[in-house]
């Protein structure tokens, strides 16, 4: 196992680093653009000898150093480190032509102008979704995986036992003490200090900057074995496939960053105050109607933060005598508002419609316990893509159980908003269900739109209930402005808007005549249903750009999916999803693996998941592609898995006749990126 | 494959992990000694009869445990039903609606919920009327909303960092700027660390459960607000009430348990006193020196939610700590909220470092959500930088607080519930001599019931509940013209809002005033003055 600390990583990068110098960069889109297009021009121009420093010939489009974008080409070019682009990560692998002018920052969003490089999220209408099939590994590596943990225990225990007598100072804070009892009991705690500890250096890493295609580490280490960590004052850019920036939103530059600073001028900072006390703005009530749009419900209603939205809406909802069904492994956030609502809990296992009937029958007949009264109601309560999993939901086969079991329905989109369906608008486009058939849509938007918080939709008679009794309204702080303008202006060009002779009714009011356009779900929104002053250029108020994004998503989603099960990796999940878990199952290669990968000349970081988060043998590597991802990153990301995965035997996924040799994979590209 | 092996497995670390366990917390059992006497020297007498008694405890713990778990297919309460029966019980059943709608009064009362057109500060544009009011409703105590210099603040960083941070604290949604605000806090209040939260209201929800587990007591004040009462419901700890803002009250339950548990001779389990700083319901405010004092004698930890005294009272702004001078490390769990006190978003608990480390594991909304946006906590970093510099703010705002206290004190139809100095007043409709009820009439279940989760007091009202009730509802649709009445001469107020029928206790109707330094006492007064004309007509025509 690898236990032993992080040692310093110390990249050329992190050495020469520019001060917060940001005065160079111009503000407004405007004039970054057009700084963009001249560096590209000159670029081209120069025009240098593509085998030579291939890297060095792109150089112009857009690049940006560790924290500041640099357009200034002299010093750009004066830059060695830069231009040498060593990690792989600053400059697209393959030069833009002239007609390519790209307008977003390479870092943060990639370049990636390749057609084919694209597909659909879409279910096939009329097939079932096909069953989810778990893979085993072979025998021994669950032998040893039982055999790691049980080693972990005995020695933590006998670490315990042999500690609190020879070193009783420092488990003092785990001990009763000065008539207190400990905040945290030494078997509670167990766990955290005996497992966990020994691959902290996996969780809580800090960063900066844009958790957009690549991110900046602030490299850290440990000189006592995990329990203290000591930045470093060095940084590293890795590639980033860990953050949920599904539609790659997470960017400081472009439309939706200009539309939020003038947000913050128009607007400040906060609302100030509760919903339903003062601090309801116009921005708000135009946010929810340009949600409930997009999600094709009736109306919906805006949280300040995603858990909150569950553990605050729930609790309105149902409550004593009511009983909520729970598939097993939803979101702590829906646990939590469950427990509040007081209303009785059954879980049902995962993703398993026979047992979800099954348990139906049994609940309905069978009425409250002990009184055997009927149910006032109940309320399943699934989500629509599984944060750990990467499993859809069956959202046909449940809406045929909706139909006859009288059920309501509540499906958490937290993951699947804006990362799956033709038009990006969660689980029912990909399956093609009409939503207005599912009582309650909630979701974040912490993942696809680079923003924060979350939303709840439904018929506008039972929003109206969750503003008067949910939690929120009453209470928590509404959502901030400058979010909530992320939110508009990534959903507006998710949609795109009509064009203004669109399809329209005609309402006489007062003074004259208004037109107003009509929605029709999920086309493309109507003009006066985001802000006058938010200004989407013409790529995004088409809706191109929203539908390349959705397209490059779900392209990146299939290929790395398909390509590590081609490769021989054990994987979770539908091949739609952007969540890709790939099979590690012992504890000690979570560590191993996460340190390889982000040791690797092209530095990529991933999020290594284990138990409680996980059943005690499936530790995994969780994947989140994005649309800010070029096939070469997805490239990258494989190339790496091959070579991380043979120092640590994790190919034993198809047999070795079937795999394919990462030549034919990344060859044959476009083939997996578009299969079911 | 082999799948006994692969099974066994998990059995032994089962097993080990059981024993070491059943061993620790039997040694740990007071009493357990004698037990072990009994049954060796029960042993040494007859063989025969430990076996016997060994299977009798055995029965008795799988009785006990069986009653706990839901009604299941083996459980005694089944009903075998055939599926034709079942299918004809799923065609009858017929589920209520998911929402009960709403009630004319709270449709009416959703539809007058202003409206702000553009910034909100204190004096915001209502969509409504296009017109400016004064705002005496919204959380801006230090005047820091649309402050300049923290917006442009916001705008570098958003050019830096972008929006959201698109994951949770533990997979790389950790900043240097949220470690920087950490910082910031701490050292701003004086204690070792500090955690930041992504919402406010979700902060003391959150921090309860992640420290008070089932068997744990919790001593709270009667009237602490929402957001903890959901806290410690989820916590599923033992709960005992004392009187609201009332330390004598206090220390009686504090007596109370320490006696309790000296009579069952009970191990030692962690216990807390939770309670707020000013208080959210009434602007009550908390004696602390007292508290602490208290605290310490009878070996408690102290959860103090600050939420509404952070940044609104003390030279400058820390809160309670300052305002009595006590060091804010005496405090265990100091939380507050960045989104009332600086204008910004979000929410903190300061504390030792072991306190803020074990939340990073195990405070729900910590861990399982997404950290804040940036710029969101860089602006909370420039208001506590501007609220250390600038004393002159909290001088302003106690002006306006003594300033609205001297108009309404003299109004005789209201009574004020609130802390002189505190800049929230609530305002209470003064009853009629006849039958006043008590503040925070003693709770139906105020008993030490650790199912605190089923409170739906609505089932079964007293006949003197619903006298309250009734008389509350009067209180409230009067309170609500005022509010209504008081928009229109351009003032903003609010009628404090609650969850009917959800709350402990139910809390009477009031108005609720914020006080802001971002007006000046001229302005406050007109403010203030038009609220006491219309509470002077509109409670004299219920006379
Ligand atoms: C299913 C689900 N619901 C809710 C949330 C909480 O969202 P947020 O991070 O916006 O608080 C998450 C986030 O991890 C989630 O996965």
């Amino acid at each position: 196992m690898a236990l032993s600390k992080s040692n310093k990583s110390s990249s050329i990068f992190n050495k020469k680093r520019s001060s917060n110098a940001t005065g160079a960069l111009p503000a407004s889109a405007a004039s970054y653009l057009s700084a963009l297009s001249e560096a590209d021009a000159s670029a081209r121009k120069r025009n240098v000898s593509p085998t030579s420093t291939p890297a060095l010939s792109l150089s112009s489009s857009i690049t940006s150093s560790s924290e500041d974008t640099i357009l200034h080409e002299p010093e750009y070019l004066r830059d060695p480190l830069l231009a040498s682009n060593k990690d792989g990560l600053l400059l697209p692998a393959r030069p833009p032509t002239s007609e390519q002018v790209f307008n977003t920052v390479h870092t943060e969003f990639g370049h990636c102008a390749d057609e084919r490089y694209r597909t659909t999220s879409q279910h096939k209408l009329g097939t079932p979704l096909a069953p989810h099939v778990e893979q085993d590994p072979p025998y021994y590596i669950l032998l040893s995986t039982y055999i790691s943990y049980l080693i972990l225990i005995v020695l933590g225990h006998v670490r315990d036992f042999i500690g609190k007598r020879l070193n009783p100072k420092r488990y003092k804070h785990l001990m009763p003490g000065g008539g207190y009892a400990p905040l945290n009991s030494d078997f509670d705690s167990f766990y955290t200090r005996r497992l966990k500890t020994r691959m902290d250096e996996c969780f809580s890493q800090p960063v900066t900057g844009v958790a957009g295609r690549t991110i900046l580490l602030l490299d850290r280490y440990s000189p006592d074995y995990n329990h203290t960590q000591i930045l470093t004052g060095t940084r590293t850019r890795a590639l980033n496939i860990s953050s949920y920036n599904y539609l790659g939103f997470a960017q400081a530059r472009g439309p939706c960053a200009d539309a939020v600073e003038e947000s913050i001028k128009r607007y400040g900072i906060s609302s100030l105050g509760a919903r339903l006390d003062a601090g309801t703005t116009d921005l708000h009530v135009v946010s929810e109607a340009l949600v409930a749009k997009f999600v094709g419900m009736e109306d919906a209603l805006i949280s300040s933060m995603g858990f909150a939205t569950n553990s605050t809406y729930i609790p309105a909802l149902v409550g004593k005598g009511c009983l909520v069904i729970s598939d097993e492994f939803n979101h702590a956030s829906i646990r939590f508002g469950v427990r509040i609502s007081g209303a009785h809990v059954r879980m049902f296992r995962h993703n398993d419609m026979r047992a979800l009937e099954a348990l139906l029958k049994e609940v309905i007949s069978q009425g409250q316990p002990k009184t055997h009264r009927p149910w006032k109601k109940i309320l399943v309560i699934v989500e629509g893509l599984y944060s750990m999993e990467g499993t859809l939901v069956n959202l046909p086969a449940i809406m045929e159980l909706k139909k006859k079991y009288k059920f309501y329905l509540y499906v958490d989109e937290a993951h699947s908003i804006g990362a799956l369906g033709p038009h990006g608008r969660g689980v029912a486009d990909y399956f093609g269900v009409n939503p207005r058939e599912i009582d309650l849509l909630m979701g974040t938007f912490t993942k696809s739109f680079g923003a924060a918080g979350g939303y709840i939709a439904g018929s506008k008679a039972l929003i109206d209930v969750l503003r008067v009794h949910g939690h929120s309204g009453a209470y928590a702080e509404a959502m901030a402005p400058p979010v909530l303008t992320q939110v508009v202006s990534s959903m507006a060009s998710i949609m795109g808007l009509q064009v203004a002779a669109g399809d329209t009714t005609t309402t006489g009011n007062g003074n004259g005549i208004v037109e107003e356009q009509v929605y029709h779900h999920p086309g493309p929104a109507p003009i006066n249903s985001i802000p006058s002053w938010v200004h989407l250029p013409p790529a995004l108020a088409s809706g191109q750009e929203g539908s390349s994004r959705l397209r490059r998503l779900a392209f990146n989603a299939r290929y790395l999916h398909n390509g590590l099960i081609k490769l021989g990796f054990i994987t979770y999940g539908h091949p739609s999803s952007p969540i890709v878990p790939l099979l590690l199952f012992n504890p000690g290669k979570m560590n191993m693996f996460h340190r390889l990968m982000k040791e690797r000349k092209t530095p990529i970081v991933v999020v290594v998941v284990a138990y409680p988060a996980t059943p005690l043998v499936t530790s995994r590597v969780r994947f989140c592609v994005s649309a800010a991802h070029t096939k070469e990153d997805v490239d990258c990301v494989l190339k790496a898995c091959v070579e991380v995965g043979d120092v640590l035997d994790l190919r034993h996924g198809i047999p070795v006749r079937e795999r394919w040799s990462l030549e034919e994979v990344v060859e044959r590209a476009v083939e997996l990126g578009t299969m079911e | 494959m082999n799948t006994t092996s692969a099974t066994l497995a998990p059995v032994f670390t089962f097993l080990e992990h059981t024993l070491t366990t059943a061993q620790t917390t039997f040694n740990k059992l007071p009493g357990s000694a004698v037990i072990q006497r009994y049954v060796k020297s029960s042993h040494q007498n007859d063989p025969g009869r430990t076996l016997l008694e060994l299977i009798l405890v055995i029965f008795a713990i799988r009785t006990l445990l069986q009653s706990r778990t839901r009604a299941d297919r083996n459980g005694k309460n089944f009903i075998q039903f055939s599926e034709k029966e079942i299918d004809e019980l799923v065609d009858e059943w017929i589920p209520e609606p998911l929402g009960n709608a709403l009630t004319a009064n709270e449709q009416s009362d959703l539809a007058s919920a202003p409206i702000i057109s553009g910034p909100n500060g204190p004096k915001p544009k209502l969509a409504a009327t296009g017109k400016n009011a004064l705002n005496l409703a919204s959380y801006n105590f230090t005047g820091l909303a649309g402050n300049e210099h923290i917006k442009q603040r916001a705008i570098d960083t958003l050019r830096k960092y972008g929006l959201g941070s698109c994951g949770p604290p533990g997979f790389y949604g950790t900043l240097d700027v949220h470690m920087d605000l950490e910082n910031d806090i701490a050292d701003f209040l004086g204690t070792e660390a500090a955690i930041l939260y992504s919402q406010g209201f979700s902060t003391i929800s959150s921090v309860i459960p992640a420290f008070c587990k089932r068997g744990d007591i919790i001593v709270a004040d009667r009237a602490v607000n929402f957001a903890i009462q959901k806290g410690i419901q989820i916590s599923r700890s033992t709960i005992r009430w004392f009187d609201h803002n009332d330390l004598n009250s206090l220390e009686e339950v504090l007596i109370g348990i320490e006696k309790e548990r000296k009579k069952r001779r009970g191990p030692m389990t962690r216990r807390f006193i939770v309670t707020e700083g000013i208080f959210q319901k009434d602007g009550a405010m908390v004696d602390l020196p007292k508290l602490i004092e208290l605290k310490y004698k009878y070996k408690y930890r102290l959860i103090l939610d600050e939420s509404y005294s952070f940044g609104s009272v003390g030279r400058t702004g820390r809160g309670l700590t300052e305002l009595y001078n006590v060091p804010a490390s005496k405090v265990d769990m100091l939380l507050g909220s960045c989104a009332i006190g600086l204008a910004s978003a979000g929410g903190f608990c300061a504390g030792s470092r072991t306190v803020v480390d074990h939340q990073r594991i195990n405070g729900p909304s910590f861990v399982f959500s997404a950290s804040m946006p940036a710029l969101l906590a860089v602006s909370a970093s420039e208001g506590i930088n501007i609220l250390r510099n600038t004393p002159s703010i909290f001088e302003t705002l106690q002006d306006n607080v003594r300033a609205a206290r001297a108009i309404l004190d003299r109004v005789d139809c209201i009574t004020i519930p609130s802390h002189p100095a505190s800049p929230i007043i609530h305002i209470y409709v003064r009853q009629p001599q006849s039958h006043q009820y008590l503040q925070y009439p003693a709770p139906i279940s105020a008993s030490s019931s650790s199912s605190s989760a089923k409170h739906h007091h609505s089932h079964h009202v007293s006949a003197k509940d619903a006298v309250r009730d009734a008389e509350y509802e009067v209180e409230e649709r009067l309170l609500q013209e005022v509010v209504e009445e008081t928009l229109s001469h351009g003032v903003i107020v609010t009628r404090a809002k609650r969850l009917k029928g959800q709350e402990i206790v139910e809390p009477r109707p009031s108005i609720r005033l914020t006080l802001t330094s971002g007006l000046t006492k001229k302005e406050t007064e007109k403010a203030v003055n038009v609220l006491k004309t219309v509470l002077v007509k509109v409670l004299s025509k219920r006379r």
